[in-house]
């Protein structure tokens, strides 16, 4: 087959360097890579790039993210898949996968040996200092002995094809390695859009890789533990994988916790859920090593447990990897590792490895010091952004300095060859062409070996020209495929999650960070409904006014105004200091409350405090959910504070904003289970519709008005319920104060009105879990039904009396105010109850020290 | 010589704690020369765990958790030791090691018994004692050349950071880059050992850090020694062939019967005698106070020796 002849691979060839994928060295075509080419030519240009527009579409859908740090786009940088796979035959890939499989067994047992009885230093096989001088070398962790069969239960190897047409290992991860959750997304994403290029070609599945790591973690526990109690300890929401943590959480069924979620206690770690504390048994971390415990690690960390490496030295818990493990990620290992892999298992290492030069060896040193441009520097125990030099870059002074910092501390660094590594075709603005790219492959713990998934996350570099590949500056990812000659299955959802030793999680497990976010969710969208309501309400009145000169129009207008000020609590607004000069000019300040998210109680920023409290529960959200969440981003993404829109404009932001809301609301009432935490989100809400329809009634109805004024007020209010319908069909007569405080304020069975709403949010605290400590409970009960009396047994003739000026009804507002009040103690009493986070963890000795 | 020593931390919390964990490093080492006739650690409130283990360093870690709600807690420590250094050995008397020059040393580390093994990794940098400058090292160079006897430089290091250092308890704390007390030459016994430290360091010399206590009150006759807050802390070289030599910077002389070992490790941040994370939301205060006496039934004539520091934070 001739690359000539498939239109889109047109060029590809051209000015090839280096080793490619898909054109050997000799010119001729992968043969692995004809069919592909085939399917590819026969779907054609169009289809191919329409193909490439559903995934990006699909990934977008599904919140596919991958955070960038620095980034100004923030959080929800939406993950980029590439239509065009990586391929691999099965005959090759099965070398590979044994050469993955010795050295994890390497790695485990060189993670064994450091921390165990140190034969490799003994014994002269490394030098002591490439542990030494690593910093994830933890002492801490020394001696520390595990039930598990193996140290190294995760182990992510990073390869590329080197010049020689083999795999390369490239870098080693062994602390919490991530990728695996977006090897899955993208398994689905494309199996689920791009058939067609899998016609005839048959892609091994990771279904049983998943079922191997579920496993895993549940062999793991302790020893006697039957069904264990298993979590996923992530940093939080603003963790570049965090999407990750909560689509594994939620694929594997555990809950997804921080570290102020668990505490030691009793020689145990604990789940603090809206039950109680819930005894844990196995922690799949994504907190790096140093991280996970403030007590003996990095004293500042707020994403650990205080306490935890006790409890893993006696072997109460297992944390997934081994807290200490991050010492194997070791660049200065490389040149010992065949050494090493002699001495364990008298053979050599299969997979090759990039050229390296420890600087902590003279002869070596002398070498590197003398060729220093040819070679990449790093630490050998760098992290992902710090000291990397590509020496061939450098200037002089920058050559001479690091020169000398390597002289000073030779232990530290490795000179590594430069590497090209092969490239493979990548779909770019409607060409394919070659690219850079790098694999990381996935394994674990299994009986007496790894169990390796087929194929993993490929990544590739962000130009044609790029030699570096890496998320972080947001690249370009690929499914990789592992082709076989024989028939393979389908890709099957949750096929791993064999029932056996699984039980769903109920309310009482739910984390209470996450119980707190759903609070918090409930009461943010309950906020933005009322106010985008009523801000529509007041700019739909300016609207007709111009239509109508009446006097009371205006008075109306002043009345609906400083009632927008109460409700969002945004003084002085239309009431306070100045209101006069904002009366002039109302449109300023409704735009303000609704666009400008700097402002406390504005409608955009209630909007992005909900964000922020849904984001981090991700792990709860269908895809629905994500549909209409990203729609309301999108809709008000092109507004801007700083312009000025018309009152018609601003209606029809809030008119899509409302019914993409209500739609919200109604998918989160369908797609997650009370006892996923329903009942918290909906007595956060319920709470925040009564007391906004308190705050609406005490502004606009405990006043009297007359006749003309009364009626327009009431329309107002009735409107910016949502309820004029309503009434007229119950009422059907002229609009009356009395009528209206029996349907929005009194009506048994009106789901808006104020008593329905304290009966629901009633029954639904009276179906909370009960905490270890009930008196809070208890309390928080009493006073809610303290309301719920209150508003039951009201009388509504009484209610409305006027006192003697027939101004003010005194009643009325005293009672609101009682409401108001019941219910805000009610809602402190459950937070304290459930969500209690007052005491704050610190440093006993508070003191800046970097670990 | 036989004292009784007693170790009272005292962390008093605003607030109060609804629990802590922590962490203690206050038991007098067993080795020679320094018999640890008896030891007991009382912590009030009760603790609901209480663990000992001996650490990486072969110091020993005293852990525990304390679960109910608290307004005070208090760590004592009371230690019976008998210091008789006499029983060291003493590198004076070994004439071969006393002479090894800097060269020599360096040499002799390339080696691979058990003993340099572990000395090697002291000659790194640590937590605290990072980023080890030019200042530092043109510092050292003054005393190490590569042809002189490392006892001897060191033994001037140690008089060099006595009269060039100023004993200030106001400028530094534990967190203090050495940078910077290098630069001002003021400070604490921790201070300048790790000075010390970092100076041996940055001619690849192997040097730890020793933490304990020190008797301050001499018998008569003698000058008065200077302690800082409730521990002391010096250093150490690693001489192949010989073994460890303590230097005591902040007294000019090398460590003797009134020095009392608690641990050693690469800088203060292995050995900090009391350490913890706690669930609070007020502030603290801290108060220490070591007092040593010479054990009166051994030492009637000698005048009852105190010692009260406060400190707060």
């Amino acid at each position: 087959m001739n690359l000539d002849s498939n239109d889109i691979f047109k060029g590809y060839g051209d000015d090839l360097k280096g080793y490619d994928e898909l054109i050997n060295t000799d010119l001729k075509i992968n043969e692995n890579w004809t069919r592909l080419l085939d399917n590819v030519q026969s779907i054609g240009a169009e289809e191919l790039d329409q193909l490439q527009s559903e995934i990006d579409w699909l990934m977008a859908e599904n919140g596919v993210t991958y955070n960038v740090y620095n980034d100004p786009n923030g959080l929800n940088r939406p993950w980029q898949l590439n239509a065009i796979p990586f391929m691999i035959h099965e005959k090759e890939w099965n070398v590979i996968e044994k050469g993955i499989q010795q050295r994890a067994e390497l790695l485990n047992l060189i993670l064994k040996d450091i921390y165990g009885e140190r034969k490799l230093i003994k014994d002269k096989i490394v030098p002591p200092e490439v542990f030494y001088e690593h910093r994830g070398f933890l002492r801490q962790c020394d001696q520390i002995t595990y039930t598990t069969a193996k140290n190294l239960l995760i182990y992510s190897a990073e390869i590329s094809r080197g010049p020689d047409g083999r795999m390369w290992i490239v870098n080693d991860r062994t602390q919490a390695p991530s990728g695996m959750g977006y090897a899955l997304e993208n398994r689905f994403a494309t199996s689920r859009i791009a058939s067609d290029l899998f016609q005839d070609i048959h892609v091994k599945q990771p279904s049983s890789f998943f079922s191997d790591f579920n496993k895993m973690l549940v062999q793991a526990a302790p020893s006697n533990v039957e069904n264990p109690n298993i979590v996923i300890l992530t940093p939080g929401p603003h963790n570049e994988t965090y999407f990750e943590h909560a689509y594994l959480a939620n694929l594997l069924g555990y809950p997804l916790v921080k570290g102020n979620d668990l505490l030691v206690r009793d020689g145990f770690v604990w789940m603090k859920s809206l039950q109680g504390l819930k005894k844990v048994d196995v922690i799949l971390r994504r907190v790096d090593d140093v991280f996970v415990d403030p007590l003996e690690l990095k004293e500042d960390s707020f994403l650990g447990v205080a306490g935890l490496l006790e409890v893993v030295r006696n072997n109460n818990i297992t944390v997934v990897n081994p807290v200490g493990s991050g010492i194997i990620e070791n660049s200065g290992l490389v040149p010992f590792m065949n050494a090493i892999c002699n001495y364990f298992f008298d053979e050599d290492l299969m997979l090759p490895q990039i050229a390296s030069w420890w600087c902590g060896q003279e002869k070596e040193r002398k070498h590197v010091l003398k060729n220093i441009k040819k070679y990449v520097v790093k630490r050998i125990d760098r992290s992902n952004r710090e000291s990397l030099y590509f020496c061939e870059f450098l200037s002089e002074d920058e050559i001479d300095i690091l020169k000398a910092e390597i002289v000073k501390n030779p232990y530290r660094f490795v000179a590594q060859e430069k590497i090209s590594f092969s490239s493979a075709p990548n779909y770019s603005e409607k060409n394919i062409e070659p690219r850079k790219v790098v694999c990381r492959t996935f394994s674990v713990a299994k009986d007496s070996g790894y169990s390796v998934m087929p194929g993993g996350l490929v990544r590739v570099a962000s130009e044609r020209k790029e030699l570096r590949v890496s998320n972080q500056r947001g690249g370009v990812s690929k499914d990789f495929w592992v082709i076989s000659d024989k028939k393979q299955e389908n890709i099957q959802q949750y096929t791993w999650n064999n029932s056996k030793g699984l039980k769903a999680i109920d309310m009482n497990d739910l984390p209470s960070n996450m119980a707190e976010n759903l609070f918090w969710s409930g009461r943010y969208l309950g906020r933005a409904v009322v106010t985008s309501r009523f801000l529509r309400t007041a700019l739909s009145s300016i609207n007709n006014q111009q239509y109508n000169t009446r006097k009371s129009d205006s008075e109306v207008l002043t009345l609906l105004f400083k009632a927008v000020t109460n409700i969002t609590s945004t003084f002085p607004g239309f009431i306070g200091e100045g209101s006069e000069e904002v009366l002039k000019n109302p449109l300023k300040e409704l735009q303000s409350l609704i666009l400008d998210r700097d402002r406390i109680g504005s409608l955009a920023q209630t909007l992005e405090s909900f964000n922020n409290s849904y984001y981090t529960l991700r792990n709860l959200w269908s895809k629905d959910m994500w549909r209409v969440f990203d729609s309301i981003k999108k809709l008000w993404s092109p507004y801007d504070k700083s312009k000025k829109y018309s009152v018609q404009g601003l209606i029809k932001l809030l008119d899509k904003t409302i019914s993409r809301l209500i739609a919200f609301m109604g998918l989160i009432e369908e797609s997650i289970m009370v006892d996923q935490g329903l009942l918290v989100y909906f007595i956060g809400l319920q709470m925040e519709q009564a007391s906004m329809n308190i705050a609406k009634s005490r502004s606009l109805i405990v006043f009297n008005y007359e006749e003309q004024l009364n009626y327009e007020v009431l329309e107002a209010l009735l409107n910016s319920h949502e309820s004029l319908n309503i009434y007229r069909y119950s009422y059907q007569s002229y609009l009356g104060l009395e009528n209206v405080v029996k349907l929005l304020i009194l009506d048994k069975s009106y789901a808006k009105s104020l008593c329905y709403q304290f009966n629901r949010i009633k029954k639904d605290i009276y179906r909370l879990p009960i905490p270890e400590k009930e008196e809070g409970l208890i309390e928080c009960k009493s006073k809610i039904t303290k309301a719920f009396e209150l508003i039951n047994n009201i009388d509504a003739e009484e209610l409305l009396v006027l006192n003697t000026e027939n101004t003010f009804r005194e009643n009325f507002e005293a009672t609101l105010s009682e409401l108001s009040d019941l219910l805000h103690e009610t809602a402190i009493l459950m937070s304290s109850t459930y969500f209690d986070h007052s005491f704050q963890q610190t440093q006993m000795v508070q003191q800046k020290i970097e670990i | 010589m036989l004292f009784d020593i007693i170790h009272d931390t005292t962390y008093k919390y605003e607030e109060g704690v609804t629990f802590c964990h922590n962490i203690a490093i206050l038991k007098p080492k067993d080795i020679l020369g320094q018999k640890l006739d008896s030891y007991e650690l009382n912590i009030t409130p009760e603790p609901a765990s209480f663990s000992e283990r001996t650490d990486y360093f072969g110091n020993t870690i005293t852990r525990f958790s304390i679960q109910s709600y608290h307004k005070e807690l208090k760590v004592i420590a009371k230690s019976k030791v008998n210091r008789s250094f006499e029983k060291e050995r003493q590198i004076e008397s070994d004439d071969k090691a006393k002479a090894l020059t800097l060269n020599e040393v360096c040499e002799l580390l390339k080696g691979v018994d058990d003993a340099v093994l572990d000395a090697r990794q002291y000659q790194l940098e640590s937590v605290l004692i990072n980023k080890i400058d030019d200042k530092i090292k043109a510092y050292a160079e003054e005393s190490f050349q590569q042809d002189r006897s490392v006892y001897e430089a060191s033994y001037e290091l140690m008089q060099r950071i006595y009269d060039d250092f100023e004993f200030n308890t106001e400028v530094t704390n534990v967190a203090t880059p050495i940078s910077e007390v290098i630069k001002n030459k003021k400070g604490v016994c921790q201070d300048f050992a790790q000075i010390a430290i970092a100076c041996l360091r940055s001619v690849n010399l192997p040097a730890r850090y020793v933490s304990g206590y020190i008797e301050t009150l001499p018998p008569p006759g003698e000058e008065k020694l200077i302690g800082t807050d409730a521990s002391h802390a010096w250093f150490s070289v690693f001489i192949p062939t010989f073994g460890w030599v303590d230097f005591d910077p902040t007294n000019n002389q090398k460590p003797k019967n009134q020095h009392i070992v608690v641990a050693w490790g690469r800088d203060y941040y292995d050995v900090a005698p009391l350490k913890g994370v706690l669930f609070s939301s007020g502030k603290s205060e801290l108060t220490v106070s070591v007092d040593i006496r010479p054990d009166p039934s051994e030492n009637t004539l000698l005048n009852l020796n105190q010692q009260q520091q406060q400190q707060q934070q």
